[in-house]
């Protein structure tokens, strides 16, 4: 896919930000992230190369925008929406009942 | 596809996932030192050709071993197993003038991407 993750030798990116001690998760939503996707993944649901390339279908502009991990909500969320282990109706429900709970 | 089993899942998470073929049929077609110019797919799904690599020659400097192909293991069109290698390629054979002489890259390439030089 000639897709905005292909972006070896292009020109005008800017230089790459090096964080310093960088640590593995930034914030603990990520954390879940990473187990959710090790438990599709071992749950046989889509392989890694799927997921690569459902994370190299987002829109350029919010690959460029998004943060690591929150490509990979929206990958894992695209394949299982594909597959029909979820549906986009179930997943708004479940956001609105977590909102109300913080709310 | 199926669930992995306790075993498979525990090597997952303390080493990565690998789709290498430890006992392959056949071997990989290529072997070190050979010349291979790479092909012009333009697939609308997941490859791991970059586009900037497409049409360059290169020389086989390892060879990995047999492996599923990300490209049809990505849209459940099977594992395709093949032939896997790192090949290197010269700076100015990818960027022309603006190539540094002496500099090359070394990037993973399938059977399926190559074809002899």
């Amino acid at each position: 896919m000639n897709g905005i993750h292909d972006c070896g030798g292009m020109d005008g990116l800017g230089p790459i930000d090096r964080e310093i001690d960088e640590p593995v998760f930034h914030n603990d939503w990520e954390r879940k992230m990473f187990g959710v996707f090790i438990l599709t993944i071992v749950g046989g649901l889509f392989n890694d190369d799927e997921f690569r390339q459902s994370r190299e279908r987002l829109e350029p502009v919010k690959y460029l925008q998004f943060s690591y991990y929150r490509q990979w909500l929206l990958a894992v969320q695209r394949l299982l929406v594909e597959k029909d282990v979820l549906s986009m109706e179930e997943i708004e429900e479940r956001m609105k009942d977590l909102a109300k709970e913080d709310g | 596809m199926s669930a992995l089993s306790r075993e498979e899942a525990l090597r997952l998470v303390g080493t990565g996932a690998t789709t290498r073929v430890d006992d392959p049929a056949s071997g990989p077609q290529y072997a070190v030192g050979d010349r291979v110019v790479t092909r012009n797919p333009n697939p609308p799904t997941h490859t791991r050709l970059p586009r900037y690599v497409r049409c360059k020659t290169g020389t086989i400097h390892k060879v990995h071993g047999v492996f599923a192909l990300p490209d049809s293991n990505a849209v459940g069109a099977g594992r395709n197993e093949q032939g896997c290698y790192s090949v290197r390629f010269d700076s100015e054979e990818l960027w022309g003038p603006q190539g540094q002489v002496g500099d090359c890259l070394f990037i993973d390439m399938w059977d399926d991407y190559l074809d002899p030089a």
